[in-house]
């Protein structure tokens, strides 16, 4: 498991190699392992016959992240703690022999698996592009939880710590020495093992900066008033945009500030102390459901039709070089893809390919790509006013604008040239697909792509179902999804979809409370402490308020008579049809865009909507936001909208903000408590109406008291 | 019960507080050591007789720490019996020190305190003692603490009051202090700095502008956008919702200068007058001290004032003569609008805004400043109120005899 060898020099190499596993993981058997090695270390030194201790891989990773299972499963602060504090002082046994220990970074090491490394005195890493270093923990709610934040610190500063821990990025190698968070690259593994054996030779005894008297923490403790300065600020930031719903930032935070005040063994235990409280936090835990286990599930497969192989689409032909084309442009190619980009004239759709070609610069600049590899990126980019350019493409997206003339007509021109075996992919945000359908030659190859602008951070695409889309045509489409990197959900062809069906929820919402005489202010600032990304009405503005009244006549049409109007539809017919004030695109919506430096909520608002509330419970309001849009979500469930949980909460998350800290739409019913939220439900529905009425499901769940 | 009389209250004059002011070279204990001394002299006090020494200071670190009070005492020769104690609630310490020093007397337990205040806002500069409130992540997030400049602005958004409104209190307050000046107004209390030599260091106000206008004052830039933006204005929002957004509506010109400077006020009982033979010029008839909400944290000055009202069965109406610590000026509009209070009565001679507010020495320059001023225009009641860090307000009233 732990290979061992000595050389000439004294310098023993320790090779980690964990039986049965395809990566060495960190667990409390390693302990176990690495103490009997580390004893004997210790007598060699003692007896003056060890120089050095090289510490590497034999897997094609250096070693794992930490064990989400257990940690998601733990409830116990004691034992958390416990454990924190058991493998941080493994990893102080590693730094501490007396000579010096250099991590020869061979792969990949993410979080538990870096805090090893940062254990070592000296970090060389292969250069190699695919290797990814850091911690990226605060993407999961969390934080490192053995000692890395404290020896970061001690490295680099508290400022640059708490940038590089809250920003959870993974470094490429070359990226991690500019960060400063390893020593050293290497060209390969010799070179590697070569500088690491050079370091030992070149440094006799050597001690970490925190075990010797003349260190000092780089730029000051909290303690320093020009640091202290620097804190209050960093810690008012957090505020801005209520990211200060995530708890992690601000334990690294607390962790750092603390912690630089206090030896180096206190400050391990504030770090523990802050883990533990993060590890058992309720945000944690969605998180980790949300982007871990949700995100594998969705990506495994679950809800792909089954019994067709494996999609691998070569050429994808793309329709409209606007911004959602450019975009997916850009997806394809990265992704290996070659793409026909047309439009009605080539120049037009050259400017489309310019969108890659100043993305895939960001990315030479950052060092993650060489210009001879952007070339052969761009190579893979055709631009064409053409439509006999797609004979050969497997794919064809079609994303020109929202009119169903237009979109037909593209649709038949693509047919012509598309071989039966290629599919079609409309982008739309609310026509129905079936209807579209009606101009294909080919329905059952014809399906809706439903991407979230900027199309190039989005990771969601909704994949929409036609009445004639094939189960063949889904797959192939959720294989494609999956290759440019992107969560896929299916769902079905109804008004709206998923994602935009659900936001509309929290819109009518706000738009209702300024008809009940809320402040608008007070609307918009709420929706955002829910952790929503906007305002109701600034998103309403956004979409323009004649689509978050078409879905609402869709809607309508949809239930027939069944359908009981939301009381915000008023607001809408008032601001469009009196008041003409349409959102964002026409400049005059709740909002005033008049001024583009400081666009304010339009001053007349209160004339229109008079102020009529002057007290009210913060709480009940945040609370509105949200159950509009969860009840929804479970409706969307009921009338198979949409067919699984995972997918409800990732489309909730990266379809429209919904707080990620509740873990997405449907989780959040867990978060609550199912028995609790029905209860809630039942009292908002007697004050706000039949729309707070808990579908079926959820009081079938109470009854056999499961969770969702 | 015993009364609390008011013998004397005096004052050095206020050097502007940073490096570069007239009394960035004197050492806080000298401020200090100065005062006492024309306090024994002028009243010509066997020292044995005073009780205690109660000093606020609100930075108590560096040349300020260690109870700078009783190391004054020691320094400025006083007798060894007196105790000395330095106090901290922020802004209003200087009045702090004044109505404990009553609380005492009329306990029959102590006879004569000297009460005061003293801050070197050069030497010793705010924040520099730290604090949980604003550096500390945990704690500053939990009880959303911003910077007061962004509370001071958070009241103006809310209450409407324009930079214009902002502009125009701070000009009368430069007006009214540079005719007090003019008027020779302060004399009676000021007590000028000299150095070790007896050369004089500074004999009058250093920061007030008597050219100041609306024109000049329009041009400051705001001084708290910046890191309202940064993220303190969500913090202030994040309590206050309904606020679209925080107008930055303070700057220099219209909040408190920080200067250096200290101050005491002999207080006592009667029978300890008769027997030094001292004279009383007013008494100390309320005093209160109020928490208010932590964020916007400015808005003390009108519970605390009420609450001392309502102690002694008064309107705000039967105030003759008010100072309300121009800290910022929305603090002093507020609660000029909620106490109903007329501009004859309010600050007759300029304040904070004009003359700096050296933090633990200004409440009982203040209550110096309204005694004089009572007296000058025989009046018979006064009110000083402060809004305080932390969420807090004061006020005392005196009458006098």
């Amino acid at each position: 498991m732990i290979h061992y060898s000595k050389d000439i020099d004294q310098i023993v190499t320790l090779t980690l190699d964990m039986k049965g596993r395809l990566v060495n993981v960190i667990n409390h058997e390693i302990g176990k392992v690495f103490i009997p090695v580390l004893e004997q270390l210790k007598a060699e030194k003692a007896k003056g016959k060890l120089k050095g201790v090289i510490l590497t891989s034999a897997k094609k990773t250096f070693m794992a992240g930490g064990d989400l299972d257990y940690l998601y499963h733990a409830d116990n602060a004691e034992s958390v703690y416990k454990i924190s504090q058991t493998l941080k002082e493994f990893f102080r046994e590693i730094e501490s022999p007396g000579v010096p220990v250099v991590a020869a970074i061979n792969g990949t090491a993410l979080g538990t698996g870096f805090e090893m490394a940062m254990a070592c005195h000296h970090r060389i890493v292969i250069n190699d592009r695919k290797i990814r270093l850091g911690h990226p923990e605060v993407s999961l709610g969390l934080m490192p939880g053995s000692g890395s934040s404290i020896r970061m610190m001690w490295l680099l500063g508290i400022k640059k710590t708490f940038n590089i821990l809250t920003r959870g990025k993974s470094y490429t190698p070359k990226k991690a020495l500019e960060a400063g968070i390893v020593d050293d690259l290497a060209s390969g593994r010799k070179e590697m093992m070569e500088k690491a054996r050079a370091y030992i030779l070149a440094n006799g005894e050597v001690r970490r900066l925190w075990d010797t008297k003349a260190g000092r923490i780089p730029g000051g403790t909290a303690d320093h008033p020009k640091v202290a300065l620097e804190i209050s600020m960093i810690s008012a930031s957090l505020a801005n945009g209520y990211k200060n719903n995530f708890p992690a930032p601000k334990a690294i935070l607390s962790t750092l500030v603390e912690g630089s005040k206090v030896d180096f063994d206190t400050a391990c235990r504030i770090e523990s102390r802050y883990f533990t409280k993060l590890l058992l936090s309720k945000e944690a835990k969605n998180m980790v459901k949300a982007f871990w286990y949700d995100l594998n599930a969705i990506k495994e497969g679950a809800n792909r039709p089954k019994g067709f192989g494996k999609f691998r689409p070569k050429k994808v032909g793309i329709v409209g070089a606007g911004r959602m084309g450019s975009g997916i442009t850009f997806n394809c190619i990265m992704k290996g893809m070659e793409v026909v980009l047309k439009d009605v004239s080539k120049g037009i759709a050259d400017r489309g390919k310019e969108f890659s070609a100043k993305k895939l610069l960001d990315l030479v600049e950052d060092g993650k790509i060489s210009k001879a590899e952007r070339e052969q990126y761009l190579k893979m980019v055709t631009t064409t006013e053409s439509f006999e350019d797609f004979k050969t493409c497997d794919i064809v997206i079609e994303c020109v604008f929202e009119n169903e003339m237009v979109k037909s007509k593209v649709t038949k021109e693509s047919e012509m040239h598309m071989d039966e075996y290629a599919f079609l992919g409309t982008n739309t945000i609310s026509i129905p697909i079936t209807k579209l359908a009606e101009s294909s030659i080919r329905p059952e190859n014809y399906i809706g792509l439903h991407f979230f602008a900027p199309v190039e951070e989005i990771p969601l695409v909704e994949i929409v179902k036609g009445e004639k889309t094939s189960d063949e045509t889904i797959a192939r489409a959720f294989d494609f999804v999956k290759k440019i990197r992107k969560t896929p959900i299916i769902v079905k062809d109804s008004w709206g979809f998923f994602a935009s069906r659900v936001q509309n929820t929290y819109i009518l919402e706000g738009l209702n409370m300024l008809e009940e005489g809320y402040p608008p202010a007070l609307i918009e600032n709420l929706g955002l402490q829910a952790g929503m990304p906007k305002g109701a009405l600034a998103l309403a503005d956004e979409l323009s308020l004649k689509l978050v009244l078409k879905y609402e006549d869709q809607a309508s049409v949809n239930y027939g008579p069944k359908y009981i109007q939301h009381p915000a539809v008023s607001v809408l017919h008032k601001m469009v049809n009196e008041l003409s004030r349409t959102g964002q695109s026409a400049k005059a919506g709740f909002y005033d865009y008049s001024n583009p430096e400081q666009i304010s909520l339009w001053k007349d608002l209160g004339e229109h909507f008079p102020n009529k509330v002057k007290k009210y419970s913060e709480k009940d309001i945040i609370d509105r936001f949200l159950f509009a849009q969860v009840i929804e979500a479970v409706w969307c469930l009921q009338e198979k909208i949409i067919e699984s949980v995972p997918e409800a909460n990732l489309g909730s998350i990266y379809g429209f903000g919904f707080p990620a800290f509740k873990g997405g739409v449907i989780q959040y019913i867990n978060d609550y408590g199912v028995k609790n939220f029905v209860a809630k439900c039942e009292e908002l529905e007697n004050i706000h109406g039949p729309r707070f009425k808990a579908p079926s499901l959820l009081k079938k769940k109470v009854e056999k008291q499961e969770m969702l | 019960m015993n009364e609390a009389y008011i013998f004397d209250t005096l004052r050095t004059p206020r050097g502007k507080g940073k490096p570069g002011g007239a009394l960035y070279e004197v050492k806080p204990i000298e401020l200090l050591a100065s005062t006492l001394k024309a306090l024994e002299q002028r009243n010509n006090l066997d020292t044995k007789k005073v009780d205690d020494v109660i000093i606020g200071c609100v930075t108590p670190v560096g040349d300020q720490g260690a109870d700078i009070a009783k190391a004054a005492l020691l320094y400025a020769d006083w007798a060894q019996e007196v105790a000395g104690v330095q106090l901290n609630r922020f802004c209003a310490s200087g009045l702090e020190s004044v109505n404990l020093a009553a609380v005492k007397i009329r306990s029959g337990w102590e006879k004569l305190i000297v009460a005061g205040g003293v801050e070197s806002m050069s030497r010793v500069p705010m924040g520099s003692d730290g604090g949980a409130l604003l550096f500390d992540p945990e704690v500053s997030s939990k009880v959303g603490y911003v910077p007061q400049g962004i509370s001071a602005d958070l009241i103006a958004t809310i209450e409407g009051f324009k930079r214009e409104d902002l502009d125009t209190y701070a000009m009368r307050s430069q007006q009214l202090a540079a005719n007090a000046w003019e008027q020779k107004y302060f004399d009676r209390s000021i007590i000028p700095i000299y150095d070790k030599n007896g050369l004089l260091v500074l004999d009058k106000d250093e920061i007030f502008r008597p050219g100041t206008n609306l024109e000049t004052l329009g041009t400051l830039r705001p001084a708290f956008e910046r890191i309202g933006i940064g993220g303190f204005d969500a913090m202030a929002l994040k309590k206050y919702p309904f606020v679209e957004r925080v107008h930055h509506g303070h700057t220099a010109g219209n909040s408190s200068g920080l200067v250096d400077g200290a101050a005491l006020a002999l207080i006592g009982s009667k029978e300890i007058g008769e027997d030094v033979g001292l004279k009383p010029r007013a008494k100390i008839i309320s005093a209160a001290i109020v928490g208010t909400e932590p964020t916007i944290m400015l808005t003390g000055p009108t519970p605390a004032s009420k609450k001392a009202l309502a102690q002694i069965g008064m309107k705000p109406e039967d105030i003759d003569l008010w100072e309300v610590n121009e800290a910022f000026a929305s603090v002093v509009l507020k609660a000029q609008k909620e106490l109903n209070i007329d501009d004859d009565k309010l600050n007759v001679n300029g304040g904070a805004i004009a003359l700096g507010h050296p933090l633990g020495a200004t409440g009982t320059m203040l209550l110096g400043t309204l005694l004089d001023e009572m007296e000058r225009r025989d009046l018979s009641t006064g009110l000083v109120t402060m809004c305080v860090g932390g969420g807090m307000g004061i006020a005392t009233i005196i009458e006098r005899v």
